[in-house]
C-alpha cells in the first residue's frame, strides 16, 4: 500500500504541534492583556454624561479648591458628589440660560437628581476610603491624575487590586506633605525643586496625623532660623488635614532638606505614622 | 413532609403561595427525618444516671446507625441537594442566568452605575459616616429604650441605648430583629375597604360621621393592645371626655392578668413589682423565665443584675438561683437548683412557701428541695427575692407578694411602682365581656388596634363569629393578617421605626419615641385613629406627642420646654420620670383570695407558652426570628408539643410523632418533641405559629397553631387534656445535630473501645465536652479549693494523659512547631515603638444566660440571609454564631451549658492551610479573614475546622431582589453571593473604622472602642472584645484569669477566642 502521508507531512506535523503551543501562549497572552485593557478597566474612558462638566475649567480655568464640591473627602470613605445645590450657587447667578446647564436647572426644579455616570467604579467587594488616604498624605492627583487637565472626567489609572498594591507595598513613593494634597501639580521633589520638611515635635504623639509635618518648597534656610506655625491640641475624632487654624506661635524649627521623592516618602512615613507593607497589604484593609 | 394536614413548606415565594393555595400535589420531603431514637434504648442507658456526663441531643445518646452516619458528613445530607420541587425551579432558573454570564464572567465589565446625589443634601450628613438617634421599641412589658444606626436616614441596626438608665446599651433579640420587621416586604401597604383599595380620609370621614351619629359614642368600641404610650392614654381619656359610652378594650393572648389580679387583692390597686437582683443573695424564680427576652417584664436590668451576681471574683459572694418551673427554660438551667412541677403544682408549692409546710404529694427530692429552698431564703435575712412567672398563675403571685413581705426583701430587692400601662387592666375578661356585647348586637364599630384577634382570641369565645355580627369593623394593623383580611377596614399601621410616640420602660421612665425614616407605605398609628374622634383631628402624632410631653418633661430653669425637648430626643429618655416605690409597701397578704388549683390527675395538663422567638405570634414574618434556634429545644421553623421522655413513653410516641391534642371538643396536631427536665404529664406548646397566607410568606405553613385548644376560663394551662398519637410523622426542624460532626481518629477512638466509658453511656458530643473539655466549671468551693480546675482537671471529671489527647488544657508548646515565626503577633512598629494591635475575645461562661441576642445582633450586622425551613434541616443555616447547649447528667433533671461558638480565630488555623486559593488568610492583627470574591467553594475549609463555625452558600440565599431588603442591608458587609464561604468576622468592618478613625488621629486605639455586634447586644456583658497584647485592655485581663481556657486546646489551633469556666454556686445540702 503507497504511503498516505509523503515525507513533507512531517514537517507539517512539526510545524501544527509548534502553532499549537503557540496559539495556547497567544490566548493567554491575549486574555491577560485583554484583562488589563481600558475596554475592562474602563481606563481613560469618557461616558456620556448629563452635563459635559469640564473639571479643567472649573479648577484650572477658575480655581475652584476641590473641597468645594467634594465636601467630605476628608471626613468620610466618600469624597461625595455636590448636590445641586452646588452648581446653584454660582449657576443661578451666570450662564443661566445656557442649554448644558438645562439638567441641572431641571433637576433644581423638579428636585430629582442630575444622574451622572459613575466613572470611578470599584467593585462591591472593595471597601475604598478616601478620608484615611487623604489625611495621610496621598494626593487627588495619585490616584485621579491631572484632574484639572480633564475636559470631560475620565479614569487615569486602572484601578485594579495590582495598581492598588503598588502603592500599598511602597506607600513612600507617593505620599506627599498633607499641605500638598489637593496641589494637580505637585510633582515630588527633585534636585532643581527641593522641598524642605521640619516635625512639629509638640504634635508628634498625639492630634492629627495631617499636623506632624511642616513643608515649604520655598528655601526657608536663607533667611535665618526659621519657624513653624504650631498647631492647635487635637481633639478626639476632630479635625483633620484642613480644619485646624495655626495656633499663632511661632516655633524655631530645623528643615530637612529632601531632592528626591523615596527619601521625602520615607520621611513621612515615619512621620504620618504609616502602617507597614504588611498590615496595608493584608486583605481586611480592602474587604470584608 | 408528614403525611398528615400539617404543611411544611419553604421560604416562601410566589410559587409557595400558588402551591399552598391550590391543593396542588404535596411537596415531599422525605428521608431527611432525624435519626429515630429508640426510646427503650435511650432510657435504658440513661435511667437514673447522675454525675457528670454530657450530651446535646438524644440522638447521639441512642448512638444510633443512622447517627452515626448523620457524623460522618460535614453537612449533613448534602447529597439531598434539592429539597422541594420549588427550589429546583428557582434553580433552573438561576442557572439559566448564571450559564449565559458564565463564559463571559472573566472578561465582561462591570454595567454602567449611576449616581444619584441629593438636590440640597442636609446640612449635618456625612454620607458613609452612620448617624445614631435614640427611641424605643414599645412592647407590652415595657419599652426597650433603643439607639438605632442610621446610615443616610435608613435604620440598618438597632441597639440598646447606652444612656439609657435601665438598658445601659443591652438589648435583646425581639429588639434586634425589629429591624427586619420594618422592611419585611409583606407589610400592608395601603388602606382597604371591603377588600378595595381605599384612603386614611375615607376612613375618617365615614369614622367621624358614624360615631357624631351615636349616642355619645355608644357602640364604639376599641380592641387595642397594650398601650404602653402616656400620650395614647392621654388620647384615649380625651376621646372618653368626647364619646363617654364609647370603650376601650385592651387585649393580647400573652397578657398579665395574673400579677393584675393579684396587685389588686394585694395592694388595692394593679402594681408592677421591679426587682434588683444586684442586691439579692438567693433568687427564686417561679415559673419565672426572666433570663430568656423581653417576654417577661424587666428582662434587661434582670438579666444584668442576675449576671454581675453570678460573676465569680475574689471575696465577692455569689448568688444562687432556685427555679422552680414546669417548661425547661435557660433560667432554669442557669439556676444552681431547678425543680420541674406541673403548671398546677406550681402554687401549691408557692403557698406551701408561705405556710412554711409542704404541700402534699412531692416526691422525696422535691421535700428536700422544698426544705433547703425554705431555710435559705429565711437566712439569706432579707437578701432574696421571689420572682413569679407572668404566665403562672394568680395564686403563685399572691404567694410570692407574701414571701418576699415576709422575708423581708421589699424595699431591699423588690420594689412595687404603677404599672408601666398607664390604663391597667384585666384583659381575658375584658375581652369575654367585649364578646358578650359584640354578640348582642351592641357593639357598630369596632375599631382593632394593632391586635389580631380572630387568629389569637381563646377558641372558646368563638371570636369570628362574634365578629360577624358588628356592624364595621376596622383593622389597624402592620399586616393584612387574619383580622384585617375580613375587617371592613384595614389600615396599614407604622412601624415604631417611622412614627411618633412615647412610651414607658419597666422603670417607668419615659422615652419619646421618634421616628427614623419617613413611614415607607405612608402608614398611620393608634395615635391618629384617636385623633380622628378629637376636635383638632388633622393634629399629627407628634403634634400629639409633643403636646402631652409637656405634662412630664420638666422644662429646663429658664423655663425652655424647647430645649428640655430636644434634649429627651437625644437622651433617649426623659429625666425624672421613672417609678417611685409605692408607699403601700408590702400590701396585705391575698393569699387567701385565690384557690390553689386543684389537682387533677386524670389526663395530661396543657401549658401554653408564648414563643421564645415568635412570643405571640406578632414576629412570625421575621425570618431571623424564625430561623433563630429556640432556647433549650434549638428547634427552628417549628413549634411542637413537648414534653418529657417518660410522657413520650406513656403515650407511646416516639420523636417527631404527630399527636393529636383534643381538649373540650377542639383538637390540634402537634410533633412530640422530647424536652429533658420536663415534668412529667405535662405538654408544653409555644403559641403564635400555624398562620395560614395571610401572615406573610414567613409565617405562612409553619408549625401548629395551639390558640386552637386555648380557653378563656384557662388561658394559662389546662388539665384533662388527652393526646394522641397519630399517623405519619412530621419532620421537625431541630438544629442542634448538624454540628455535631466527626472529628478525626482521636475522637472516635474511645467511643469505638470504650476504655473509659465501660457503662457505655456516651455520646459524641458529651464525650468530647467531658474528656475534651469542651465545656468546664466547678462549684464555688471546688474553684476556692483549686482556682486552676479549668486546666488541672479533677473538678468537671476531665481525665489527664488520656491516649490521643494533650493533657487537656495544656497549652501545646509552641515554640516547637516546625515555623515558630510563622506568625508573630508582638512586633513592635519600627517609627512609634508600638507593640500592634492583636484582636481576641473572651467569653464568660459564667455570665453567659442563652438568650439568642447576639445572633439576632449578628444577622443585622453581618447581612446574614435567611435560608427557609428546608435548608435548615439539611444543615443549612447561616448564622454566624450559635449557642452550644450541653446536657449533663440524668435526662430528667439535666443540668445545661451554653457556650456561644463563633469563628476562633485561630492562630494557628487549619482552615488556612487547607484553602487552595487563599481566599481565608490570617491578617497581621491575628483575624482569620475570609476574602469573599477569592472563594472558589471547595468547603475544604470548613471540612478542617475543628470548630465548625464556617457556613457556606450552597444557593443563593442573600435577596438581591426585595428592594424594601436592600435599605436594611449593612453598607459595610459584602452581601455574599451563592458558592462562597463565611463566618464570623470579629466585625471586621467595625474593626477598620475605628482603626481609620485612630490613624487620623494619630493615636492608638483605645480599649473598648471596637465593640462587636453580639458583645454589644449581650444583656449580660458575657463577651469581651479588643486588643489581647494590652495588657491593661479589658479582654486581656479577662484572659489572664485562670479560669480562662481554650476549646480543643490540644489541637494546637491557638484559638483567639477563649472562654471562662463557670463556676456555679449550689447549696451543698441539695449537692
Amino acid at each position: 500500500m503507497a504511503q498516505v502521508f509523503d515525507r513533507s507531512s512531517n514537517a507539517l506535523a512539526r510545524f501544527s504541534l509548534v502553532l499549537t503551543g503557540v496559539i495556547v501562549i497567544a490566548l493567554g497572552v491575549t486574555l491577560d492583556q485583554l484583562q488589563r485593557s481600558p475596554w475592562v478597566t474602563r481606563q481613560g474612558q469618557r461616558p456620556d454624561q448629563p452635563v459635559p462638566f469640564s473639571h479643567k475649567h472649573h479648577v484650572q480655568g477658575l480655581g475652584l479648591q476641590c473641597q468645594y464640591c467634594h465636601t467630605q473627602v476628608e471626613h468620610a470613605a466618600y469624597a461625595g458628589i455636590p448636590p445641586t445645590k452646588t452648581c446653584m450657587n454660582c449657576h443661578a447667578q451666570i450662564w443661566t440660560n445656557a442649554d448644558l446647564l438645562e439638567p441641572v436647572r431641571q433637576s433644581w426644579a423638579t428636585g430629582a437628581s442630575i444622574q451622572w455616570i459613575r466613572v470611578h467604579d470599584l467593585p462591591d467587594y472593595v471597601y475604598f476610603n478616601h478620608e484615611i488616604h487623604v489625611n495621610k498624605g496621598i494626593g487627588c492627583a495619585s490616584c485621579h491624575g491631572r484632574v484639572d487637565e480633564m475636559p470631560l472626567m475620565y479614569q487615569q489609572n486602572t484601578l485594579q487590586m495590582e495598581w492598588c498594591l503598588n502603592c500599598h507595598r511602597n506607600p513612600a513613593a507617593n505620599l506627599r506633605p498633607t499641605s500638598e494634597i489637593y496641589n494637580m501639580a505637585w510633582a515630588g521633589p527633585s534636585t532643581d525643586k527641593p522641598v524642605w520638611c521640619t516635625s512639629n515635635g509638640a504634635a508628634t504623639g498625639s492630634g492629627p496625623t495631617a499636623q506632624n509635618v511642616s513643608c515649604t518648597t520655598t528655601n526657608p534656610t536663607g533667611k535665618g532660623p526659621e519657624v513653624a506655625m504650631m498647631q492647635m491640641a487635637a481633639e478626639a475624632n476632630g479635625p483633620t488635614a484642613s480644619d485646624v487654624p495655626p495656633l499663632g506661635i511661632k516655633m524655631p524649627a530645623s528643615y530637612e532638606k529632601f531632592t528626591n521623592q523615596m527619601d521625602l516618602g520615607r520621611y513621612l512615613t515615619a512621620q504620618y505614622h504609616i502602617r507597614n507593607p504588611q498590615q496595608l497589604s493584608s486583605c481586611e484593609t480592602c474587604h470584608r | 413532609m408528614m403525611k398528615t394536614g400539617l404543611k411544611t413548606t419553604g421560604m416562601g415565594t410566589d410559587e409557595t403561595m400558588a402551591d399552598i393555595k391550590a391543593p396542588a400535589q404535596p411537596v415531599v420531603v422525605t428521608q431527611i427525618a432525624p435519626a429515630k431514637m429508640t426510646l427503650a434504648e435511650v432510657q435504658a442507658k440513661l435511667d437514673g444516671k447522675t454525675g457528670r456526663r454530657f450530651w446535646k441531643n438524644l440522638d447521639e445518646l441512642a448512638d444510633t446507625p443512622a447517627f452515626q452516619e448523620l457524623m460522618a458528613e460535614e453537612f449533613p445530607r448534602q447529597s439531598t441537594e434539592w429539597v422541594d420541587a420549588v427550589s429546583r425551579r428557582g434553580f433552573l432558573k438561576v442557572m439559566g442566568a448564571s450559564l449565559a454570564l458564565a463564559g463571559l464572567a472573566g472578561c465582561t465589565k462591570q454595567p454602567d452605575e449611576a449616581i444619584f446625589p441629593y438636590v440640597k443634601q442636609p446640612e449635618d450628613l456625612v454620607l458613609g459616616k452612620s448617624m445614631y438617634f435614640a427611641t424605643a421599641h414599645p412592647f407590652p412589658t415595657g419599652a426597650i429604650p433603643v439607639l438605632v444606626k442610621s446610615d443616610s436616614f435608613r435604620p440598618i441596626k438597632v441597639d440598646g441605648n447606652p444612656e439609657h438608665p435601665m438598658s445601659k446599651g443591652k438589648s435583646d433579640a425581639f429588639t434586634q430583629a425589629t429591624l427586619l420587621s420594618l422592611y419585611d416586604p409583606d407589610r400592608s401597604q395601603r388602606v382597604m375597604h371591603r377588600g378595595e383599595t381605599s384612603g386614611w380620609g375615607d376612613f375618617q370621614e365615614a369614622f367621624v360621621g358614624a360615631a357624631k351619629k351615636t349616642n355619645g359614642g355608644q357602640g364604639i368600641y376599641f380592641l387595642s393592645e397594650t398601650i404602653t404610650s402616656p400620650t395614647l392614654a392621654a388620647q384615649w381619656k380625651q376621646v372618653q371626655a368626647a364619646y363617654p359610652s364609647a370603650k376601650l378594650i385592651q387585649w393580647e393572648p400573652v397578657n398579665q392578668d395574673s400579677s393584675r389580679a393579684a396587685s389588686k387583692a394585694a395592694f388595692g390597686s394593679y402594681t408592677d413589682a421591679q426587682y434588683k437582683l444586684e442586691e439579692a443573695d438567693v433568687i427564686l424564680s417561679l415559673d419565672a423565665d426572666f433570663l430568656s427576652g423581653i417576654a417577661h417584664p424587666g428582662f434587661l436590668p434582670l438579666a444584668a443584675g442576675y449576671a454581675e451576681r453570678h460573676r465569680y471574683e475574689e471575696d465577692k459572694p455569689m448568688n444562687r438561683m432556685y427555679v422552680v418551673e414546669s417548661m425547661p427554660t435557660v433560667t432554669g438551667f442557669k439556676a444552681e437548683h431547678r425543680l420541674a412541677l406541673k403548671p398546677s403544682e406550681i402554687a401549691g408549692f408557692a403557698n406551701g412557701l408561705v405556710n412554711g409546710t409542704a404541700p402534699q404529694g412531692l416526691s422525696g427530692e422535691a421535700q428536700k428541695f422544698f426544705s433547703v429552698l425554705s431555710a435559705d431564703l429565711k437566712a439569706s435575712g432579707g437578701k432574696c427575692v421571689v420572682i413569679p412567672g407572668e404566665q403562672a398563675p394568680a395564686s403563685v403571685h399572691a404567694a410570692a407578694y407574701a414571701l418576699n413581705s415576709s422575708l423581708g426583701a421589699v424595699g431591699k430587692t423588690v420594689i412595687y411602682t404603677e404599672t408601666v400601662n398607664p390604663i391597667p387592666s384585666e384583659q381575658v375578661a375584658d375581652l369575654k365581656s367585649l364578646v358578650a356585647d359584640m354578640n348582642s348586637g351592641k357593639v357598630q364599630w369596632l375599631v382593632i388596634l394593632g391586635v389580631n384577634p380572630i387568629y389569637t382570641a381563646p377558641a372558646d369565645l368563638y371570636f369570628q363569629d362574634a365578629f360577624a355580627k358588628v356592624p364595621v369593623t376596622v383593622h389597624l394593623g402592620s399586616y393584612v393578617d387574619e383580622t384585617g383580611v375580613i375587617a371592613n377596614w384595614h389600615i396599614n399601621k407604622t412601624h415604631y421605626l417611622e412614627s411618633w410616640s412615647d412610651a414607658r420602660a419597666y422603670d417607668g421612665t419615659i422615652t419619646i419615641i421618634q421616628p427614623m425614616i419617613a413611614p415607607l407605605y405612608n402608614g398611620k398609628s393608634a395615635h391618629d385613629v384617636f385623633q380622628t374622634l378629637l376636635p383638632n383631628a388633622q393634629l399629627s402624632a407628634y403634634d400629639v406627642v409633643l403636646a402631652n410631653a409637656k405634662t412630664y418633661i420638666r422644662s429646663s430653669a429658664g423655663g425652655d420646654f424647647a430645649a428640655s425637648w430636644r434634649k429627651a430626643l437625644h437622651d433617649g429618655w426623659v429625666e425624672g420620670t421613672a417609678f417611685p416605690a409605692k408607699a403601700a409597701g408590702a400590701g396585705k397578704s391575698a393569699v387567701a383570695s385565690f384557690p390553689i388549683p386543684t389537682m387533677t390527675s386524670s389526663g395530661l395538663e396543657v401549658s401554653f407558652r408564648p414563643d421564645p422567638s415568635l412570643y405571640d405570634g406578632r414576629y412570625a414574618n421575621i425570618g431571623w426570628l424564625q430561623e433563630l434556634p429556640k432556647q433549650v429545644t434549638n428547634l427552628s421553623w417549628d413549634n411542637a408539643a413537648i414534653m418529657s421522655i417518660d410522657t413520650m413513653a406513656a403515650l407511646k410516641l416516639d420523636q417527631s410523632d404527630p399527636v393529636k391534642l383534643s381538649f373540650d371538643g377542639r383538637e390540634c396536631i402537634a410533633p412530640a418533641l422530647m424536652a429533658a427536665g420536663h415534668p412529667d404529664g405535662v405538654i408544653t406548646v409555644h403559641l403564635g405559629f400555624g398562620r395560614g397566607v395571610q401572615a406573610g410568606r414567613v409565617a405562612q405553613g409553619v408549625g401548629f397553631d395551639a390558640y386552637q385548644i386555648r380557653r378563656s376560663d384557662a388561658p394559662l394551662f389546662v388539665a384533662g387534656v388527652t393526646a394522641v398519637k397519630v399517623p405519619g410523622t412530621y419532620d421537625l426542624c431541630v438544629t442542634k445535630v448538624y454540628n455535631i460532626e466527626h472529628r478525626g481518629a482521636f475522637a472516635q477512638h474511645d467511643l469505638e473501645k470504650p476504655q473509659f466509658d465501660t457503662e457505655g453511656v456516651y455520646s459524641l458530643a458529651g464525650h468530647e465536652a467531658e474528656e475534651r473539655s469542651i465545656i468546664r466549671y466547678a462549684t464555688v468551693a471546688e474553684a476556692k479549693k483549686n482556682p486552676d480546675f479549668a486546666h488541672e482537671g479533677g473538678a468537671s471529671g476531665t481525665l489527664i494523659g488520656k491516649v490521643g489527647y494533650s493533657p487537656q488544657g495544656e497549652k501545646v508548646p509552641h515554640d516547637n512547631s516546625f515555623f515558630p515565626n510563622q506568625w508573630k503577633y508582638d512586633e513592635t512598629d519600627p517609627a512609634t515603638l508600638k507593640v500592634q494591635n492583636a484582636w481576641g475575645m473572651a467569653i464568660d461562661l459564667n455570665s453567659c444566660i442563652g438568650c439568642n441576642a447576639c445572633i439576632v445582633s449578628c444577622y443585622a450586622e453581618n447581612n446574614i440571609p435567611v435560608v427557609g425551613r428546608e435548608q435548615v434541616k439539611v444543615g443549612r443555616n447561616m448564622q454566624w454564631l450559635r449557642i452550644d447547649t450541653y446536657f449533663e447528667g440524668d435526662l430528667h433533671a439535666p443540668k445545661a451549658h451554653f457556650q456561644p461558638m463563633a469563628c476562633q480565630h485561630c492562630e494557628n488555623a487549619g482552615c488556612e492551610q487547607v484553602c487552595p486559593v487563599g481566599a481565608t488568610v490570617h491578617t497581621p492583627e491575628g483575624i482569620n479573614t475570609m476574602v469573599y470574591n477569592r472563594c472558589v467553594g471547595t468547603r475544604y475549609c470548613s471540612n478542617n475546622c475543628p470548630y465548625k463555625v464556617r457556613r457556606f452558600n450552597f444557593l443563593l440565599y442573600s435577596d438581591y431582589d426585595t428592594e424594601s431588603l436592600k435599605f436594611m442591608r449593612n453598607p459595610d458587609v459584602s452581601v455574599r453571593s451563592r458558592g462562597v464561604m463565611e463566618k464570623c468576622s470579629y466585625c471586621v468592618q467595625r474593626i477598620e473604622a475605628v482603626k481609620i478613625e485612630a490613624d487620623k488621629e494619630n493615636r492608638e486605639i483605645r480599649d473598648g472602642e471596637i465593640v462587636t455586634a453580639c458583645q454589644q447586644a449581650c444583656p449580660t456583658s458575657a463577651i469581651t472584645f479588643g486588643n489581647i497584647n494590652d495588657k491593661a485592655s479589658k479582654v486581656a485581663k479577662a484572659k489572664a484569669v485562670e479560669r480562662d481556657y481554650q476549646v480543643l486546646a490540644d489541637l494546637n489551633y491557638r484559638p483567639r477566642t477563649t472562654y471562662t469556666a463557670g463556676v456555679i454556686n449550689p447549696n451543698p445540702e441539695l449537692a
